[in-house]
């Protein structure tokens, strides 16, 4: 506080004349109409805006007028407008003013603010510290978030409950490491998967979804619900590691692999009981395939559950004796489950951390006992001085009597949840080698630097740029850059709210747990693609080719037997084979004319997020393109207006209540900018699919179509209902029929595209929201990024050797 | 004596509320409210609303007439209060809403956006617990998620393991488990005392800025070791038994209405047994499809009815079985005594929904229902359904009948609700 009081002072001087004289009497001339205490129209005021620019308040407000005459946006149309040279000489003024006030907050205090880990953050540095599988996420409470990002400064707040878990965590990662206890001893067991009723019929046979086949077994079905397929036999005595090996083939595939799901949890009494997913896999057919997985199970008493994908929901028709249609064998005697310890031990895996007792009589707790924990968790080198006080509370310890394992153990906690270890921190200014390590490895890896970036921080090359752009390459192609792609694609788009939804049975029959598997990897290879390959970040927007398998290739309806686009067919059921060889493995596939594809706006994960599980709203959708895409903030709506209250039924659509809204003059100036990139998506539904009608609800004995066709049974109460129409104009009056028009309208402006983008990856990486003051780096980023056509690879190059990111 | 009012009692003694209040103090012949013993507050929200047309009467005023959704609560139409026309001004975002429906903190869906205190804790804030648990906050879901947040914008995590929960209730550990969490308890202290001298060594050298957050740091740590140190001390002294069996913990996330009944057990047990005096508890709405009779969709998409009337009759269901459970928890609280009173005249329960309209995500028009307390009860109150009344007012209204005059809690503009008056 005593500072900011300084800086009010320091900006004082420069600024008071100066407004007294030209900028107050603008505010009072052309603003104050409508933005005094009488009226604060907007809730905005500008008889009590002070020329202070050290505070965050009255700079937000200075950023705000600024962004609002700059724009033309105020004063409005309908009033007088000021002359050229007087606002000019406004904005420059603010400008200035605001550019000084950030520099000089800078300086001093630095942009971003120390800040501790999010328990992603936590859980990945606690594992690369100890080297050991340690998962203690879970256990975290929720991240805030901030400037949508979960590695936010403002969002990362510490309370006492946090401080509690995160004391749970760390003592939960050394008993990992530390291995209290000696593994049980494994058994490995054998299942025949072939269970049985009372009468010793096979249960699959007797439901017509399966049969015997010798010592192996055919299933003929992807149907998880009646009953649940658990494997009866086997039920876990403790939590802990299992590996669970299955051989099997695809049967009667016409050379297709089946694709199968692998889950863990306790499947026989209650639907709907929390399962984990091990793993996808896929068997060609012919020679059966061995697939080995291990896998964490929750609870005793929790078993597997090996369900095969893309098979008919229903049982077959005409009995399974004569039954030839696509199935999933697998050969009974080689299934296993067997476990490998409990707690989350890797088997056989060595203590990660040996504390060393040292020989002869017990003398004080010194550095020699601690191990590689002595130095690595502060992520700089540290001096005795400062370790001192967590050898002295060990030595305590021990000399109260605990075991001298217990008392260095208790030294450890205290590293780990020390403001050194839990916290990102740095001095004020340029970043020094050690800090920008971290910032670059929690940026690109979410985790502590390894040993090659250690090296390089301390002779201090990460100051030269070649060298700093070589460390963004290594790191880019190493493994752990995975965390990048999910983390920041799970925050920028919202894919951490892929399972918020589930989309409503009767209307989008055909959605099942291995298409939104393969949906969330279709983004995220996506952004893999364009990363590796430094593709324009316009690919976001649209490209002529996508990353996709078997599953998203029929969802998507793409290619028929043949490998050409399919005659388009509402509900179309004619998609078989595409040209793609594996199956659950993403490939790159250039999308054939009208395939309704194209950049992120067509994937289905990103359609799912952005629906509600049962309808889509253009204001959703809107918004959401506006705020992730485009980098372009909408103000909440006003509290007195109710929401479009969808109505699956068919008598009205969403347009006809929009447009209502939309008529209302007060409605207008945000929706005219929500509502057209919200419609240009209308064609397609909550889990992706293309549609040109929207499907509605149909009564029982109406024939209802199916989604899939393959199932006789008019189980599926769908129809489709009023067409859809996806046409609007932008607020700048430029009309569009469909989503390529819109898609080519948004091409056409490429800047703020970028712009957001780039902004997103600043506030990601740095951890701090956009200011003023930055501005400027982003712009220069984004015109540097021209020539090279955006490509995302350069983009975080620029964003890594930017003054922002190189400041603390 | 007789002149003192039991509000400028109450004021004056503060935190020591868990004596038992002197006879005489207070008013003769007065409402239910005079039950004397320490107060309670639990509070619920379901978080996928309650379908308006089933619950609210179309007339307000005392001699409502019953509703679908109020029929279980027949017998206890003089221990409840219904709102309608209620709402937080300024929060919005549907599902987000969740997270405010304690704090009011406006545009939980804003991309900076940061929750606020609530109203549990700012409770405790004024009246330190002096009870083994300050307060329990319960969920129905697995991914611990409570109603509570910390003044610090911080959700506080939910337990929802009824069979963990009872545990740490009422089983007293063996001599080698409290031994082990003696250690435990004596050992987090001498962290958390090095942390905060780090803290504080740490702060002299950084900038202000981010002295604010190694602050912000040493609070926690300061926090943790108090509530170490009254671990330690109750540590020491045994749990309440209680005749009732353990409970069983229901897997899976479907079966909301039998891991609701256990909960709403255990929080009978924990309040009769003076174990905590606050409550949390949200009863989370699911994907699942829950084993109702004749329910056969998901409850989150039953909940997006589209006014699918087929939708709509298996969400009249689900929600039913809801208010039937209500009714079971608020009948027991009524029929277990404590020095003479109900523990339902000690316990202000507050039931209702973040969301008014769930098939449009609407955050307004709530659905709440106060009872006990030893509100003066019996009536139905409906506010502008156009311009909604701050709920904010009502937990003021609570807050008071603790003996807190807080004057305001986040968006409240009144002490009380219009017509709603505390006894």
């Amino acid at each position: 506080m005593a500072t900011v009081g300084l800086i009010a002072r320091a900006a004082e001087p420069a600024a008071a004349p100066l407004f007294q004289r030209n900028i107050a009497p603008f505010l009072e001339t052309h603003c104050a109409d409508c933005h005094d205490d009488t009226t604060q129209k907007g809730n905005f005021r500008v008889d009590t805006l002070a020329p202070d620019f050290a505070k965050a308040d009255s700079v937000k407000q200075w950023e705000k007028v600024f962004d609002k005459v700059a724009t033309g946006e105020m004063p409005p149309k309908k009033k007088t407008r000021p002359p050229q040279t007087e606002t000019t000489a406004l904005l420059g003024w603010i400008e200035t003013q605001l550019k000084s006030g950030g520099a000089q907050r800078h300086a001093r205090e630095g942009r971003a603010q120390r800040r501790r880990f999010n328990r992603i953050e936590f859980e990945n540095t606690l594992r690369d510290l100890f080297g050991a599988d340690i998962r203690v996420a879970a256990q975290l409470p929720e991240d805030g978030t901030s400037h949508g990002f979960s590695t936010v400064d403002e969002a990362l707040t510490l309370s006492g409950v946090q401080m509690e878990k995160y004391l749970e965590a760390v003592d939960a990662a050394l008993d990992t490491a530390l291995g209290a206890a000696p593994p049980p001893p494994s058994k490995m067991r054998r299942f025949t998967y072939m269970t049985v009723d009372k009468s010793g019929q096979f249960e699959r046979e007797r439901f017509e979804i399966g049969k015997r086949l010798g010592k192996s077994v055919a299933i003929f079905s992807s149907n998880d619900q009646k009953p649940p397929w658990g494997i009866r036999e086997f039920s876990a005595p403790v939590p802990g590691r299992y590996r669970i090996r299955v051989k099997a083939n695809a049967y009667q595939s016409h050379g297709q692999p089946v694709a199968f799901q692998i889950t863990s949890g306790f499947f026989f009494l209650l639907k709907g009981a929390p399962t984990q997913l091990v793993g996808y896999y896929s068997v060609p057919a012919g020679t059966p395939t061995v697939i080995e997985a291990e896998a964490q199970v929750q609870a005793a008493r929790d078993s597997f559950q090996i369900l095969p994908f893309g098979l008919p929901k229903m049982k077959v028709q005409g009995g399974v004796k004569e039954y030839a249609g696509r199935g999933w064998r697998c050969i009974g005697s080689r299934l296993k489950a067997h476990s490998t310890g409990s707690s989350g031990r890797r088997p056989a895996a060595p203590r990660c951390l040996e504390i060393s007792i040292p020989p002869g009589p017990l003398r004080p707790i010194s550095t020699a006992s601690c191990g590689n924990l002595r130095r690595a968790p502060f992520r700089r080198p540290v001096a005795e001085a400062d370790l001192a006080p967590y050898l002295a509370l060990a030595s305590a310890q021990w000399k109260k009597g605990a075991l001298f394992e217990q008392a260095v153990r208790a030294g450890f906690k205290a590293i780990l949840v020390s403001p050194h270890c839990l916290m990102l921190d740095s001095a004020p200014g340029r970043l020094d080698g050690y800090a920008l390590a971290s910032r670059l490895s929690y940026f690109l890896w979410s985790t502590m630097p390894d040993a090659p970036l250690f090296a390089a921080a301390s002779t201090g090359e990460l100051a030269n740029p070649q060298k700093l752009h070589a460390q963004v390459e290594r790191m880019l192609a190493h493994p752990k850059a995975r965390a990048f792609t999910e983390n920041f694609t799970a925050q920028w788009l919202a894919l951490n709210q892929i399972d918020a939804t589930t989309p409503d049975r009767q209307l989008y029959p055909e959605f099942d747990a291995l298409l939104q598997f393969s949906l969330l990897r279709e983004t995220r290879g996506f952004f893999d693609e364009v990363l590796r390959k430094d593709l324009s970040v316009l690919s976001f927007i649209d490209s002529d080719w996508a990353m996709l398998n078997q599953r998203l290739a029929e969802h998507y309806k793409l290619f028929a037997k043949d490998g050409a686009p399919p005659a388009t067919g509402r509900y179309s059921s004619t998609v078989a084979s595409a040209p793609l060889a594996a199956d659950l493995d993403l490939q790159r596939v250039a999308l054939p004319p009208g395939s309704h594809r194209g950049g992120l706006l067509t994937q289905g994960a990103v359609l799912k997020v952005s629906a509600n599980g049962t309808t889509t709203s253009p204001v959703v959708r809107g918004v959401w393109l506006l705020e992730r895409l485009l980098g372009s903030p909408v103000p909440p709506p006003p509290m007195n207006v109710a929401a479009i209250e969808p109505d699956i039924r068919g008598v009205t659509t969403i347009r006809e209540m929009l447009d209502k809204h939309r008529a209302a003059e007060q409605c207008a100036s945000c929706h005219n900018k929500i509502d057209p990139p919200g419609y240009a998506l209308e064609n397609y539904d909550v889990i992706g699919g293309f549609r040109e009608r929207y499907r509605i609800v149909a009564a029982e004995e109406e024939p209802a179509k199916t989604a899939q066709g393959r199932n006789k049974k008019p189980q599926i109460r769908f129809k489709p209902g009023p067409a859809v129409d996806p046409s609007d104009k932008l607020p700048t009056g430029e009309a569009f029929h469909s989503l390529e028009e819109f898609k080519r309208l948004m091409l056409a402006r490429p800047e703020p595209i970028v712009r957001g983008l780039t902004e997103r990856l600043l506030i990601y990486s740095t951890g701090h929201g956009i200011e003023f003051a930055d501005r400027a780096t982003v712009s220069a980023i984004v015109a540097d990024a021209k020539p090279g056509n955006y490509g995302l690879r350069s983009l975080i190059h620029a964003v890594v050797q930017s003054p922002t990111f190189l400041n603390k | 004596m007789n002149t003192l009012t039991r509000r400028s009692f109450l004021r004056a003694t503060g935190a020591t509320l868990a004596l038992p209040l002197l006879e005489s103090l207070l008013p003769r012949g007065a409402f239910a409210a005079a039950a004397s013993g320490p107060r309670r507050m639990v509070c619920i929200c379901t978080t996928l609303g309650i379908n308006a047309e089933n619950i609210f009467p179309k007339k307000a005023g005392r001699g409502y007439e019953l509703t679908p959704y109020l029929e279980p609560l027949r017998e206890l139409r003089e221990d409840f209060t219904l709102f309608s026309g209620v709402a937080h001004p300024d929060v919005d975002g549907g599902h987000s809403s969740e997270v405010t429906f304690l704090s009011a903190a406006p545009h939980p869906k804003s991309p900076s956006f940061k929750n606020s205190i609530s109203l549990d804790q700012f409770l405790l804030e004024k009246q330190p617990a002096s009870t083994r648990f300050a307060n329990l906050n319960l969920t129905t879901s697995n991914l611990q998620e409570s109603l509570s947040v910390s003044r610090t914008g911080v959700m506080l995590p939910a337990d929802d393991k009824p069979s963990v929960l009872f545990r740490r209730l009422f089983v007293n550990g063996t001599p080698a488990e409290v031994a082990a969490q003696t250690h435990r308890l004596a050992e987090g202290r001498s962290i958390m005392d090095l942390m905060g001298k780090e803290a504080r060594r740490l702060q002299r050298r950084v900038s202000v800025h981010d002295g604010e957050r190694l602050d912000e740091y040493f609070t926690s740590v300061r926090e943790v070791e108090e509530r170490l140190h009254k671990s330690q001390q109750w540590a020491a002294k045994p749990k309440p038994s209680v005749a009732a069996a353990p409970p069983v913990d229901i897997p899976g996330t479907a079966d909301f209405a039998g891991q609701t009944r256990l909960m709403f057990d255990l929080m009978q047990l924990a309040l009769a047994n003076d174990s905590t005096r606050v409550i949390t508890f949200r009863i989370q709405g699911q994907q699942a499809v829950p084993p109702v009779p004749g329910v056969k969709e998901g409850w989150h998409n039953l909940s997006h009815h589209g006014k699918d009337p087929e939708k709509l009759e298996q969400l009249h269901l689900i929600e039913l079985e809801q208010m039937r459970l209500l009714a079971g928890f608020l009948a027991k609280l009524k029929a277990t005594q404590e020095n003479g009173a109900s523990l339902l005249d000690l316990t202000s329960v507050l039931y209702g929904s973040n969301l008014g309209n769930a098939s449009s995500h609407d955050t307004t028009n709530l659905p709440v229902i106060l009872a006990g307390g030893g509100f003066p009860h019996g009536q139905y109150l409906a506010y502008d359904p156009t311009n909604n009344a701050p709920l904010c007012n009502l937990y003021v209204a609570m807050l008071r009948q603790h003996g807190i005059d807080a004057g305001k809690f986040a968006s409240s503009r009144a002490m009380s609700l219009p017509d709603f008056q505390a006894a």
